[in-house]
């Protein structure tokens, strides 16, 4: 059944821009109507990057353009983007007008791709799903179009791995998770693709992305389909870890699951882990005289608006770590049934202590989730609360004088630059945000 | 004035009877104007005579936007004001998109002006998607003559656009005027056409029979009664003409299920017998 749902916290299908806005010097090319990238941009962005935002190529079409059809205009605004954009890779994105007038996007790119020009493209017609469906459309356009023709006869290379995470920009700390991720799995030995961000070596790393030994997925659900299909493509097996590891349990626990899959020295990872987790709680070791003290001001409960992915790393390690007790968890990433599960099954086996149900409400309507939480948080006045969520949370944060912490778009009251809450040190940083939260309210 | 919508399976002769009807209309004395909803552009070639015509999607091709009617209108055969709509080369854009774009366009340059008393859109074969429906929507043409033959798959599509009229019906104000037929001399066509016809609720208005002379008219680029105004077939349109005139049955059709329509077939002895059916 379709109807109207509030504040959906993702974009139309034409939101996969911004995973190519993350690609170093990856150049999207909008064939689509004046202001769709603007409000992708508006929902998703934060910053322009090498070449989105206002800066991203685009058809612009209109009524003529319906009419007639938008191929001439298409080649003419790649053409001339090859002229004044030096990029490495250029993915020409449909939006719902070309898709609905049937423009012939392939054979116009294709007369570019016979050139030898790096250039790709994918049909995301707005209506045909939300972004972090076609996030994995993208990617594997790109793998097919692009990566594959560099692929002949070439060897697996030991000890190569690609990595897929959360959905670049979707995940307002991406960014800063792939640096993460990139730091510990370089650590245990491992020689990593992470192919997104500042850590990556661009358009280079995706070239051997089918030479790598197996492909990494940490994530509940979305991207789960660029593995598969390079299980099918090339045979490369992956391992699905799902949820984003936070702290210094998780991080390690998912250190480990990687270290067997890839079958890597466990000697070396074990001595890694230990020199990680050392410095991670050394930090809490110093602090422990103010953090026993501040016990009761720090919130009991928290609340989560995010996709599935933080809800249940943020789950378990506030739960874990720092004792805050998960409250109702709205997942709002529109997950897919099929999914959902498996997502229970891991919240049914947070703890590894006591049996704990944690209660979860898979709906993307985000304004009815606020509802509900505001019912729920009714049960627990004068207690505080902590609520994991999007700018559009701050009014009900305030309202209930609990603390937000912004982990979901859109981000309009914090700048994003390379926080991330993954890993060791993104662990220590979701401390260091939480307290700071509960210590800004205080006189 | 009243608008009128052809519709008609595809070369069954909506636009050569189109014309000879308003030809028929003209020497009446009435103000007319036809708007050709065909990409293929070919709906008022015999009223202007053979006149090179710049649709209206051309002119906005070409130059960006239409500043005034003279661009795209020209004056035919008894004083018929003759546009067409157009549309892009085949196989690309939307032509559904390009009717709704030109007859919005010849709204905002004020075509449908009070003088006239008919204004007649000749729609291209099916009504295929929303574009193609844009003559019979809110405002705008409210009867409808549907051109057939005897010919099964001219039955079929003439069934199958009272559907699509059907629903226009429901929520607007269109109406089915009746059946033409444009005879190909299939056996016992007049009885067949009037039976299909009483069947969807409505009437068989007139029967044009087959006549080399529309065929030696249209090589010269003219209707029969600019051609042999004392031809035996100038008379037919005209008696066509007059039928539209003084037409008052005005219908919601009832289009038939399959099975009803191939018995109605088999009982005239069109389809031997279900087997025949290719459909099947």
């Amino acid at each position: 059944m379709s109807g109207a749902i509030e504040q959906p916290r993702f974009t139309c299908a034409l939101g996969s821009c911004q995973s190519v806005v993350a690609i170093k010097k990856g150049v999207p090319i909008l064939h689509s109507g004046p202001g769709c990238g603007v409000q992708v941009e508006r929902i998703i962005g934060q910053g322009e990057g090498y070449a989105g935002g206002s800066t991203m190529p685009c058809t612009n079409s209109e009524e003529a353009d319906v009419v007639f059809g938008g191929e001439k205009k298409l080649r003419n605004v790649i053409e001339n983007s090859f002229k004044v954009i030096d990029g490495d890779l250029y993915v020409v994105i449909t939006g719902c007008t070309a898709a609905i007038t049937g423009d012939d996007v392939a054979s116009v790119v294709g007369e570019f791709q016979l050139d030898d020009k790096p250039i790709v493209y994918v049909e995301e017609g707005g209506f045909k799903s939300n972004n972090y469906v076609s996030h994995s459309r993208l990617v594997n356009a790109i793998i097919d179009q692009y990566v594959d023709k560099f692929n002949e006869d070439r060897e697996v290379i030991e000890g190569l791995v690609n990595v897929f995470a959360n959905i670049p920009y979707q995940d307002p700390y991406w960014n800063g998770n792939l640096e993460q991720l990139k730091r510990i799995l370089t650590g245990i030995g491992l020689k990593v693709n992470i192919l997104f961000g500042n850590e990556s070596e661009g358009v280079s790393e995706w070239k051997s992305i089918p030479q790598a030994q197996f492909n990494l997925f940490v994530g509940s659900w979305a991207g789960l389909d660029i593995v598969k299909h390079l299980k099918r493509k090339y045979g490369t097996p992956y391992l699905h870890f799902p949820y984003t590891p936070i702290g210094a349990k998780e991080t390690s626990k998912f250190l480990r699951e990687v270290a067997k899959f890839g079958g890597l020295d466990e000697k070396k990872v074990e001595a890694y882990i230990d020199r990680e987790e050392k410095k991670f709680y050394s930090h809490i070791d110093k602090m422990a005289s103010f953090m026993l003290e501040f016990r009761y001001g720090i919130p009991r409960r928290f609340y989560s608006l995010a996709d599935a992915s933080y809800s249940l790393g943020f789950s378990k390690f506030l739960l874990n770590e720092l004792g805050i007790i998960p409250g109702i968890q709205f997942i709002v990433d529109d997950i897919p049934e099929k999914y959902q599960e498996s997502v229970l099954d891991e919240f049914s086996r947070i703890s590894d202590l006591q049996r704990r149900d944690v209660q979860v409400v898979f709906d993307p309507d985000a304004g009815l989730d606020q509802k509900k939480l505001l019912e729920d948080a009714k049960d627990y006045e004068n207690k505080r609360i902590l609520i994991l969520g999007s700018s559009w949370d701050k009014h009900i944060a305030d309202e209930l004088h609990g603390d937000l912490l912004i982990v979901s778009v859109p981000v309009q009251h914090r700048l994003v630059m390379n926080c991330g809450y993954l890993g060791y040190e993104g662990g220590l940083r979701a401390i260091e945000d939480i307290y700071d939260r509960v210590l800004a309210t205080y006189r | 004035m009243r608008q009128i919508a052809i519709y008609g399976k595809g070369g069954i002769g909506k636009s050569t009877t189109t014309q000879n009807l308003t030809a028929g209309l003209a020497e009446l004395g009435k103000k007319i104007m036809v708007v050709g909803c065909d990409p293929k552009a070919d709906s008022t070639r015999l009223l202007l005579n053979g006149l090179a015509q710049r649709t209206v999607l051309d002119t906005l091709r070409e130059e960006g936007e239409v500043d005034d009617l003279s661009q795209i209108e020209r004056v035919g055969f008894g004083g018929i004001r003759c546009v067409e709509s157009g549309g892009p080369e085949p196989g690309v854009g939307c032509a559904g998109r390009g009717i709704i774009t030109s007859i919005g366009m010849l709204e905002d340059l004020g075509a449908y002006t009070d003088d006239l008393d008919y204004v007649f859109y000749d729609v291209l074969g099916d009504v295929v998607c929303g574009g193609f429906a844009m003559p019979i929507r809110e405002g705008k043409a409210k009867e409808i003559y549907i051109v057939a033959s005897g010919e099964m798959m001219a039955l079929y599509a003439a069934n199958n656009i009272c559907k699509g009229i059907q629903k226009y019906a429901l929520k607007g104000g269109v109406r089915l005027g009746g059946i033409i037929c444009n005879s190909r001399k299939v056996d016992r066509e007049n009885e067949l056409l009037r039976e299909f016809a009483k069947e969807l609720g409505s009437q068989l208005i007139y029967f044009v029979p087959r006549d080399n002379e529309v065929q030696r008219a249209e090589i010269k680029k003219k209707t029969v009664i600019d051609h042999d105004p004392n031809h035996p077939q100038a008379q037919e349109y005209r008696n066509l003409a007059l039928a539209i005139e003084n037409n008052t049955q005005f219908v919601i059709p009832k289009p038939m299920t399959q099975e009803r329509l191939e018995e109605i077939l088999i009982e005239f002895g069109l389809m031997d017998s279900i087997k025949d059916n290719y459909h099947i």
